[in-house]
């Protein structure tokens, strides 16, 4: 072969340069882009190829015919870069077999018809060789597909472009320094492709482009080694952020600034039970709980979060709200964020530690005080059989008292696995305390479902029980329990016709803290708030006629049983099967409203 | 082609580049350097002087296609030990380490070396092109997954799996040497631009055998020195299967096919007698490297196989060509 022309010498330092980038592109595999970087390498290398063959050619057939040969590596280009971009900078979704079929339809189109011998001049309507100075060129003259392709591969690349123009204002340099160098090493072809198809070119016939696969071949490699492209992908970031969101333990709601509901986490969707599909594009005060409170949290208010009882999936719980705003490049805020924070535990633990600082402050200082009275009392008279009483039941108290403690630490032991237990035996355990208690009471028990419940359910009930018939000034003391289920929930009834429970004691565990002037009697009515609380369940107290009190506990059923079965064998409980309704209490119906 | 040997171990279980804190830093180095050269860069070297030998041996004018062809075999080389880094640190350490160590800025040799090899094979037609990009693709289908990986994607359910060809019983070595065969007779004439009818298509043929029957013995002869790598890598070779006897004979049997091959290219007459006598004072030293193959330290079979080209280079030049 003769001695080849200056320009075909060029492109063979493009050829060289962009297939080491090739190679090394493809060595990354399957870092995210890599493949594509390769496709788009290779199609520049192959381009470069043929047009020395074109140029180097001396009949105008030869150079037809590599003329065409040069279409492979001109379609792949466009859809390499697009494709690369997208799967580098973390939009991989859209890198599907079917988006690739889809924008690879135009450029096979073209090489068919590049193969086909270009039947009605479809690509190119005449080839004439013109001898210039650099040397012996083509000449074509574009036909209506030329165009058509020539617009498609500008707007895949202006597509590819701006996620990666995105990473130019990125924070992390290597991102910057790699988007850079690949912008410039798109840019260069581009620039070299404008100034063929304006004109501007004053050699007839010479295309530029592949001469600036050089540059693109040198800013690739310097891409690829210097700012650790391939091996430093942004792709992962998107990712992880979405798994982040999605992923966090708290519930995240996201409403537009109008109002509407734009993305909720998976959190947010399994506590309250919302259908994510069904959700976004609602009005968020439809969906998002205590909606109408939580948007008032503007300003200062946002930095201040207070809790918000919200029923949940698992019940009734304090959440903490807080918003955030969503703010575009342009101070403008888009969306805001609302987080809630569970902060349940937090609280039980504080009112659990006020409780049992009042119990040893009061309650233990006074029995303490009454021993030591009546102690000093049987000092002088020993025979004193009134003061030997009050002592035994000053220390009795105090030993009750121990054991409730105790049982309210057991309630809360972390280590302890939740165990369920059929309503039935929990019911019978408490009507066999109560009947420890006061042997001469009445006491009925209703129709109990056998549904199975969490042993703490125990605890409560048999709390309520031995207060029902213990603090029943009568004769023979009557007390009645019945247990029903509906929508997932167990409601149990306590009726007694004692003296009534005193309102004070409702106040304090309303409000859920005690004071040195406002507190309870003892502890046993918050062992059942706190073990009502801890079921996610709720608890309200209502007066009997003419005496007395109904105490109406609903907590969840356990549901961590297996289903299709019952305790003991026996089927479940229809309702437990029934489909939950979707609002704010989640895959429940709402708790039975027991009133107060 | 080339190989570095294995270091032999010390009697507490080291090796010697374990124990470097007893070396001399600069005599390190020097064994560093030394792996490196006797590496890719010395099969390139090889490979352009075997060129070099069969444009003499077919009266073609001189070209780039040594230089071409050389340049493919160090990207090639370099490639593959960057490839089997760790599966070759037991048979070759030096070089292994070299490998790991190095791995980005040998790929990056080898990648803009292979991409001078194509320009250079542009430049000189699409005939050369396609020649430089044999070697290439074979190493592709002889080293890598792609084989594999595609067998999977015509078979999903596993029933059929598709080996690696370095992996497969003589076909791996008998795919290297009908590579090199085809860039090292093909690529005189078609980087000079002259058909095979020009030049002989008997010779040429011949010499096609020859080279691949060379290149063949070339591969298997370091396998001896590699047998026990080889083997707990599940490597079929030659002495893995049959032994290093067993080698020996076969590869010397090889050697003789050679040796016919070439005087059946001198009695055509359409080849260079001085270039056909340097091969054949080449083919003398590989006989004698095969005979010793069990004799030779790791050192020297790993090199002096592919030495009898570099003699045949020598004695080509020495000769007056």
């Amino acid at each position: 072969m003769a001695a080849l022309s200056p320009l075909s010498v060029a492109l063979l330092v493009a050829v060289t340069v962009g297939l080491a980038a090739a190679i090394l592109a493809w060595r990354e595999r399957p870092e995210p882009g890599a493949t594509w970087l390769a496709v788009l390498l290779t199609g520049q290398v192959w381009w470069a190829t043929f047009l020395v063959f074109e140029l180097e050619a001396t009949t105008l057939p030869a150079k037809a015919l590599w003329y065409d040969v040069q279409w492979v590596g001109v379609v792949a280009i466009p859809v390499g870069w697009l494709f690369f971009a997208l799967a580098y900078t973390g939009y991989d979704r859209y890198v599907t077999p079917f988006s690739v079929a889809l924008v690879s339809v135009i450029p096979v189109a073209t090489v068919a018809v590049a193969a086909a011998g270009d039947p009605g001049d479809l690509l190119a309507v005449d080839r004439v060789v013109r001898e210039t100075a650099v040397g012996t060129f083509l000449d074509v003259v574009p036909g209506p597909l030329y165009y058509v392709i020539a617009g498609y591969t500008y707007l895949l690349g202006a597509v590819g472009s701006v996620p990666l123009i995105q990473l130019i204002r990125d924070d992390a340099r290597p991102f910057r320094g790699q988007s850079a160098a690949l912008l410039v090493g798109t840019a260069a072809p581009w620039a070299g492709n404008l100034a063929h198809l304006s004109g501007a070119v004053p050699i007839p016939g010479l295309d530029p482009t592949p001469l600036a696969f050089a540059v693109s071949g040198v800013a690739y490699l310097l891409a690829l080694s210097r700012f650790r492209l391939l091996t430093l992908a942004p792709a992962p970031r998107r990712r992880a952020r979405q798994l982040v969101f999605e992923q966090l333990h708290d519930p995240v709601f996201v409403v537009g600034t109008e109002g509407l509901l734009v993305d909720l986490n998976e959190c947010a969707a399994e506590t309250f039970g919302i259908d994510r599909r069904d959700a976004i594009g609602e009005p968020a005060a439809t969906v998002v709980p205590k909606y109408d409170a939580i948007r008032e949290l503007d300003g200062t208010d946002a930095d201040k979060p207070r809790p918000i009882p919200i029923v949940g999936r698992d019940g009734q719980r304090p959440y903490e709200a807080t918003v955030r705003d969503v703010v575009d490049d342009h101070d403008r805020t888009t969306a805001r964020v609302i987080t809630f924070h569970d902060v349940g535990a937090y609280l039980g633990q504080q009112q659990r530690l006020n409780v049992l600082n009042r119990v040893f402050r009061h309650d233990v200082r006074t029995e303490t005080n009454l021993i030591q009275g009546y102690a000093e009392q049987l000092r002088s008279d020993p025979t004193d059989e009134r003061a030997l009483s009050i002592i035994e039941e000053s220390a009795g108290r105090m030993l009750e008292l121990s054991e409730r403690t105790r049982t309210a630490g057991e309630l809360f032991d972390p280590t302890e696995e939740s165990e369920t237990a059929p309503l039935t035996d929990a019911v019978d355990e408490a009507v066999a305390e109560a009947r420890a208690v006061a042997p001469d009471a009445r006491i009925e028990v209703g129709q109990v479902a056998p549904v199975p419940v969490p042993v703490v359910l125990e605890v409560v009930l048999g709390n309520l029980c031995t207060n029902a018939v213990r603090h029943n000034d009568a004769d023979a003391p009557w007390m009645r329990i019945d247990a029903a289920v509906a929508d997932g929930w167990v409601e149990v009834t306590v009726a007694d016709d004692g003296p009534g429970i005193d309102p004070a004691e409702y106040d304090v565990l309303d409000r859920g803290t005690e004071t040195p002037l406002r507190h309870g009697s003892g502890i046993g009515l918050w062992i059942v708030k706190w073990g009502v609380d801890h079921l996610g369940g709720r608890i309200s107290f209502d007066e009997r006629e003419p005496t007395g009190t109904v105490v109406t506990v609903c907590v969840p059923v356990d549901r961590s049983e297996t289903p299709g079965a019952g305790p003991d064998g026996e089927p479940p409980d229809p309702h437990l099967d029934d489909p939950a309704p979707s609002d704010e209490s989640g895959s429940l119906g709402p708790p039975p409203n027991a009133g107060r | 082609m080339a190989n570095e040997p294995t270091r032999p171990s010390a009697p507490d279980g080291t090796t010697a580049q374990y124990r470097s804190h007893a070396t001399p830093s600069d005599s390190g180095t020097l064994r560093l350097v030394a792996a490196f050269v006797a590496g890719a860069p010395f099969a390139g070297l090889v490979a352009a002087v075997e060129v070099a030998v069969v444009t003499a041996a077919l009266g073609v004018p001189l070209s780039a296609a040594p230089v071409a062809v050389g340049l493919v075999a160090f990207a090639v080389y370099a490639a593959d030990h960057v490839a089997d880094a760790e599966g070759d640190i037991g048979s070759t350490p030096v070089r292994a380490r070299i490998a790991l160590r190095y791995a980005d800025q040998l790929m990056v040799a080898a990648a803009v070396s292979y991409g001078l090899a194509v320009a250079l094979a542009a430049g000189a037609g699409p005939a050369a092109l396609a020649l430089v990009l044999v070697p290439g693709a074979v190493w592709i289908g002889y080293a890598t997954d792609w084989l594999p990986a595609a067998g999977d994607l015509v078979a999903p359910l596993g029933e059929v799996s598709v080996p690696r060809l370095k992996d497969v019983f003589l076909l791996n070595s008998a795919a290297v040497a009908l590579a090199w065969a085809v860039a090292v007779v093909a690529a005189p004439l078609a980087f000079a631009g002259v058909p095979v009818d020009s030049a002989g298509a008997p010779a040429v043929a011949l010499l096609f055998a020859y080279v691949f029957a060379r290149s063949f013995v070339d591969v298997e002869v370091p396998n001896v020195r590699d047998v026990a790598a080889d083997a707990a890598r599940g490597v079929a070779t030659l002495p893995v299967v049959y032994g290093v006897s067993g080698t020996r004979r076969a590869l010397l049997a090889v050697d003789a096919v050679a040796a016919g091959l070439l005087a059946a290219t001198a009695a055509t007459g359409a080849a260079s007698t001085p270039a056909l006598a340097a091969l054949g004072v080449g083919l003398a030293v590989s006989v004698t490297v095969t005979a010793l193959a069990d004799r030779l330290g790791g050192a020297a079979l790993g090199v002096a196989p592919d030495c009898s080209y570099l003699v045949a280079g020598a004695v080509l030049l020495a000769i007056g060509w």
